[in-house]
Parts: C-alpha cells; structure tokens; sequence
C-alpha cells in the first residue's frame, strides 16, 4: 500500500509515453494523480485499486455470507422450533379440548387411556409453551404466549372441577366443561392459531434470507466485475513489460476462481437442500398440521354434541363446516395437504388419512342418526368406545395417519434444513481468507514489477 | 331408562298414601267428577296480573274422558312414529337433568313425560328426548320439532298467545340463591350486582323488573348460573325455588333466601294445532294426581312432606 501515497513521479522514469505529462497546476491534485503518466505511477495506482477491490470483495462476500448462514441459522435454529412449538401448543391444546370432552362424555369412570391421553396433552403443551416463550423473545407472538400460559391454569382447572363435578352425578360438571371448552375455543386455540402463523412467517422470511436470489446475484456481478479487473490488468501488464504473467497475479486469480466456485457451489447446494426442506419438509408439515387440528376441532364437536345433547346445534353446525373445510375434496385442508405432501415420505399416511376422514364421518352420520332418534347411549358407546365401524376408532385412524405424516416429514424438514445450514460451514472464513489471498497475490504481483523501475 | 320411582320404592309409596287418600277426596277418577271443579287455583302467576292480555292463564282444555288413542288424533301419529319427542332441560337438577352416572335424562318433568309416553304405547320408554334451552320452548313447539315441552315453564298469558298448556301440574314461586356468607335476603338487597338467570326465562324478566335495578345477566343453563356463582361472576341467582333447591343440593355453601316473590305455575307445552293432544295429556296428568303417582315423583324428586297435586282447572 505503500504506492499510494507517494508522488507520481517519484520513481526514475525512462519510459515516458510522449504527451502524457500532467496539465498544470489548475487541475485539481486527484485528476492528476489519475493522470499519471509514468509506468510506475500507473502501477502504483493499479496495485492500490486491486488491493483494495480484493478486500471490498472479500467484505462482501462475506457479509453475503453471513446473511445467508444467518437465515439458514435461523430456519434451524429458532424458526423452525419454534414453528413446531406453535403447531405442537395448538395441537396438544385441540387434542385436549376433544379428549376431556370424550372422556367427560364417558361417565364420572372415564377411561384411563382417555385420562393419559388428556395429562400428556396438558404437559406436552405446557412444555412447548415454556420453550416458545423462550424462543420468541421480544416477538408478536409473545404476547400470545403470555395469554396462553395465564389461560391453561385456569382452562385445567375448570377441566378438573367438571371432573370432580361428573364424579359426584352432578349436572354442574356439564357447565364447567362447556365452561372450560368455551374458554379454550374462544382464546386459548385463536392465541395458539396465532403463535403458530407468526412462527411460520418467521420461518418463511428466514428461509427466504437464506435462499434468495438478489443478494447472490448482486454477488455474482461483483465477482464478474473483479475477475474482468483481474484480468485487464493483467493483459495491460503484459502489454506494457512484455513479461511472462506474474505468479503473484496468477495465485490472486487462482484464489479468486476458487472462492467464486465454492460460493456458487455452496449457494446452489444450501438452496437445493433449504428449498427441499420446505417443499418436502416444512410446507406439507404446516398443511397436515392444519388438517389435524382440524380433525380434532370436529372431534370435540361431535363428543360436545352429546354432552350438550340441545341447547342449541351450534356443535353439530361446527362440525359441520369443519368436515367441509377438512374434506377431503378440491380446495380442502386434506387434499391440499396430502398434495403438499406428494414426494415426501408422509405421502402415504396423508392419502391415508383423506380415506379415514371419510370413513369417519360416514360413523358420525351414524352417531348423529342415533342421538337424533333418542338413542344417546348407544351414540355414545359408538363415540367412546373402539370397535369396528365406531367413530372413536375411526377417528383415531384418521388422527394417526396425519400424525405419522407429520413425524415424517418433520424428519426430512430437518435432515434438509441441517445440511443446508451446514454447507455454510467455514464459507464465511473462507472468502475472507480468500480475498486476502488476492489482495496479497496482486500487491506481490504488481510490487514485483514495480521494483523492476527501480 | 330405569323403572319409575314408585316401583323402585315401595317405601316412598307407603308414605305418599295418606296424600293419595287426600286427592282422591276431591278428585274421583273419571271426567264427570272433575266437571263439578270450580276454578280454584291457588296463586294466579304474576306476569298474568302484570302483562297487557288478561287471561285465566291456568284454565286448559277439558278431558274427554280418560286418555285414549282415537285414531286420526295427534296421538295416533305419534303413536305410528314410535315415540314421543319431548323437549326437556338437561341441566336442572332434580326436574330435568343428564344423570352423569348412567347417562339418562330423569328428573320430575321427565316422570311427567315417561306417563304421557305409557298412556300412548304402553310404555314409558317410548320417547326421544330433545334437550332444549328455554330460549327455545316455544320455538320448538310452534314449529313442531317437539312433540311436548316439559320443561319447567310457566304457564302465562303471555305464552299463551303462541302456545297452548296443559293443567298446572307443578307450582313454583321465584326466589334467590346466594354464597352462604352473603347478607343479602332479597331481589332488593341486589340493587346494582349481577345476578344470573337464564335467557328465556321468567326469572330474567323479573330480575329485569325488580325496582332495586339489579344487574341481569343471562347465560343459556341453570348450572352455568352456579358456575359463574361460584366463580364469583354473580352476586346471586334468582329463579324458581324448585329450580333454585336443585342448585343448592350441588353446592352446600350456597342457601335460599326471601320468600317467594311470584307465583309460576308449570304447565306442560303444547302446539296450539293440537288441542286433542292438550286434552289427552290433562287426562294423564289427572290420572297421576289421583293415582299416587305424582306425589310419588314429588317424594323422590323433590322431598317430603308432599303437598296436595295443583288441581286440575279448566276452561269454561
């Protein structure tokens, strides 16, 4: 770096192109310094501007870099747990509102299964709200984590008070659990819905930092723009000495070529695998997470249905528009799940499930039909007992296969996003030490020639 | 559904007899004795008094006779369904309720019901039972998704305009239920708090009407009533006495306090276009209250001593 701040004419000069001396004094000092004339005013000044475009494009490329190692960080890292944590809050909480409701509908002697099924749900919940909440931060979602772990005390509570209420014959157990579903319909699960949809966004942004286009194209111009310098300069020089190509430029190239693959290469790699993990990962995840939630949503329907046995048929009007949201059909929540999930390894308990939907409401048909005609405690049997041709059964079919599909492509997400984020590893280091590879490789390269004027 | 309380008790039928002897003093079996009763109704409802219709709102439609299935008659249709649709409470404890521990609707209303569907087909169990709120009573009856209302509903001049009652077969009176410790006695002492009721009801319109102004609130179910008492929503609860006992019996640190501050007098709903449907049910309910029947439901839902049935009044 030297060169740069002494005068341009400091240098024995014995090669003079005629007519290029510097215009007088009025000029300003920069333009006559770019107007040198000398070679080695020349050389001082290509040495300075290749030095310093090396280690500018080293600097970004790092910083490219590292907000794409950020994103994939943080698909990995936090986006995607805490994407689960919201899908795994919601459907822990759906799947407790259907499961007390079931087992209330059971008789003070609920069963035992139902019981754990119920504990699990509470305390899977309560354990991904604590990491969620660990997670989010200072985030929108937040503040609907915060309203989440002030209701399920109190949700579980008016659970358990139904519970004791049931046990003694009461009618007031009733209440308290139309209480407690009330309380879990109207703001725990829209505040779960809603933790889960920021979360999703966060990992949709995070994902896009991580695999977008404008950030390496701008890249790919600055490396074309380097190589194009590179490359005049060495042209020039050897133009002008007549010598072979210097080492120093050679190994500045050399580096520069090989920082320019090992991004493209990186970049193209990270991006297969983060796209793959969001197309055969993530998305067909969120799409089967909805479809369960769904499912569950009509499940509690159905088993407050019979608890409610009147009132009004605001249970029954909700199943009803679940069944047409869940299908499947065109445009519903399984067939575009199980669309989402083609090629994946969830496909096949995705299709599964759009064929247990169908079989299920066929059962609850049947259910209604029969607490329609007075006959309550056989649709009752039918919704809380397993048996061939039983809601409860078929149900569970319906809400296992999504599960699977979920936990498989879960498995994928994860696989993808890992190694995604991992072809990151060391490219950030590895430019900088690159770039100051070239830099160092042109200034030998150009200080060898100049000390040739020496 | 289980057997009756009377056969399942002898005990409680013991026990009943000397009322039965006291019925049967002034109601013989057999629509001619009963044509010499005057109207003699105890306590006319308060809303009859206070609204714009006057009516006699406990008069109801003559037997003819004892009940019997003529054929062309709503009986007879119902009859050829195979059973009888009776909308009822699910959650009034002791009247209408879901048994949690066998999964039935039983209750005193429900007794009425199990009688009517007997005098029908021969047997009470002949009946789909539609659990309604008692927003939706008249609706359901108007527009025959029910067959019956038996559903602790007041008989008034009101109702009357859009349905029509059986006789009186239970008598009820509004008063309040508080939390053990509280000082209030009274719709009066309950100026400016929130006292529950359920929409629909009478009571809320009391509540509405009470001078002291307190604050109605009104939820669809009795119990939901005692779920926001106990959660200390409301100050208290005020409905009929018989409803407010039933409530009571689920929450020990609650009582009943004031006297009853209105007369409600129940009545069995039924669709205007059936008038032979009203008079085959009067015929049953008549039935019960000479046949110990009544008092018997009386003793195993609501409690010794037994009163007297309300009596039969009917239509000029």
């Amino acid at each position: 770096m030297t060169a740069v701040g002494d005068p341009p004419r400091h240098a024995p000069d014995t090669r003079r192109a005629p007519g290029t001396r510097p215009a007088p004094g009025t000029r300003p000092a920069l333009r006559q310094f770019l107007r040198a004339t000398t070679t080695p005013a020349k050389l001082r000044l290509l040495l300075a501007g290749l030095v310093v475009l090396c280690l500018i494009w080293g600097g970004l490329a790092a910083w490219v870099v590292s907000q794409r190692a950020s994103g994939a960080n943080d698909v990995v890292g936090t986006s995607e747990p805490l994407s689960l944590d919201g899908q795994q809050i919601y459907r822990a909480l759906s799947d407790a509102d259907a499961t007390a409701a079931s087992a209330f509908l059971s008789g003070g002697l609920e069963p035992l299964a139902a019981r754990h099924r119920y504990q699990a749900d509470i305390a899977q919940a309560a354990a991904h709200l604590e990491s969620a909440t660990a997670a989010a931060g200072h985030s929108p979602a937040a503040r609907d984590l915060a309203k989440l772990s002030a209701g399920l005390p109190v949700y579980t509570g008016e659970v358990e008070t139904a519970r004791a209420d049931n046990r003694l014959g009461l009618p007031l157990g009733a209440a308290y659990l139309r209480e407690a579903s009330a309380l879990m319909r109207g703001t725990l699960l829209p505040a779960a819905r809603d933790v889960s949809a920021q979360a999703d966004a966060q990992l949709t942004a995070a994902s896009g930092q991580a695999t977008g286009l404008p950030l390496a194209l701008i890249l790919l111009v600055a490396a074309g723009l380097l190589g194009y310098v590179l490359y005049r300069a060495q042209r020039w020089l050897f133009q002008r000495t007549h010598r072979r190509l210097s080492p120093g430029l050679v190994v500045a190239s050399v580096a520069a070529v090989v920082s320019l693959l090992w991004l493209a290469i990186a970049f193209t790699v990270a991006r297969g695998d983060l796209l793959q993990a969001r197309d055969h990962g993530s998305a067909p995840v969120a799409a089967l997470a909805q479809a369960d939630i769904a499912a569950l949503q009509a499940r509690a329907d159905e088993s407050l249905t019979l608890i409610d046995a009147g009132g009004d048929d605001s249970f029954e009007a909700d199943f009803k528009t679940v069944e047409h949201r869940l299908g499947p059909g065109p445009g519903t929540l399984l067939t575009d799940a199980v669309t989402a999930a083609r090629g994946s390894p969830g496909a096949g308990s995705a299709s599964a499930a759009a064929t247990a939907a169908t079989a299920w409401y066929a059962a609850h048909r049947t259910v209604r039909s029969l607490d329609d005609s007075g006959r309550h405690t056989q649709a009752v049997r039918l919704v809380t007992t397993s048996g061939p041709g039983h809601s409860g059964t078929l149900f569970t079919r319906l809400d296992g296969s999504l599960t699977a599909a979920i936990a498989a492509d879960q498995v994928v997400f994860r696989t993808h996003a890992v190694a995604g984020r991992d072809v990151f590893t060391g490219l950030e280091v590895g430019v900088i030490v690159l770039a100051l590879i070239m830099a160092a490789g042109c200034f030998r390269g150009l200080s060898t020639r100049l000390a040739e004027y020496r | 559904m289980k057997r009756p309380a009377w056969l399942r008790r002898p005990a409680l039928l013991l026990m009943t007899l000397p009322v039965m002897g006291a019925v049967t003093a002034w109601a013989v079996p057999g629509s001619a004795a009963m044509t010499a009763r005057p109207a003699q109704h105890p306590a006319r409802p308060a809303a009859a008094a206070a609204g714009t219709t006057s009516c006699d709102p406990t008069a109801s439609l003559r037997p003819a006779g004892p009940p019997r299935v003529a054929p062309g008659s709503f009986m007879a249709k119902i009859r050829a369904r195979g059973y009888l649709i009776a909308g009822v409470d699910q959650s009034t404890y002791h009247f209408g309720y879901l048994n949690p521990l066998d999964g039935k609707i039983e209750g005193f209303d429900i007794d009425m019901v199990h009688a009517i569907a007997k005098a029908i087909f021969g047997n009470p169990d002949k009946v789909q039972f539609k659990a309604i709120s008692d927003a939706q009573r008249i609706p359901d009856v108007r527009s025959g998704a029910v067959d019956i209302v038996a559903h602790t509903m007041t008989i008034n001049c009101e109702r009357l305009q859009q349905v029509d009652f059986s006789t009186v077969y239970f008598d009820a009176g509004q008063r309040v239920l508080v939390e053990a410790n509280s000082p209030a006695r009274s719709l009066a002492d309950l100026g400016g708090k929130r006292v529950c009721a359920t929409a629909g009801s009478t009571s809320i319109a009391n509540i509405k009407a009470a001078s002291s102004h307190p604050i109605p609130v009104a939820v669809p179910f009795w119990t939901d009533c005692l779920v926001l008492l106990q959660q200390g929503d409301v100050a208290a609860i005020s409905t009929d006495d018989s409803i407010l006992d039933g409530l009571a019996a689920q929450d020990p640190w609650t009582k009943i306090v004031g006297p009853r501050f209105t007369s409600e007098p129940y009545g069995l709903a039924i669709s205007q276009q059936h008038p032979d449907f009203v008079r085959f049910v009067n015929a049953v309910l008549q039935q019960l209250r000479t046949n110990g029947q009544w008092a018997a439901s009386y003793a195993h839902w609501v409690g010794t001593p037994v009163p007297a049935p309300p009596p039969a009044h009917y239509k000029a």
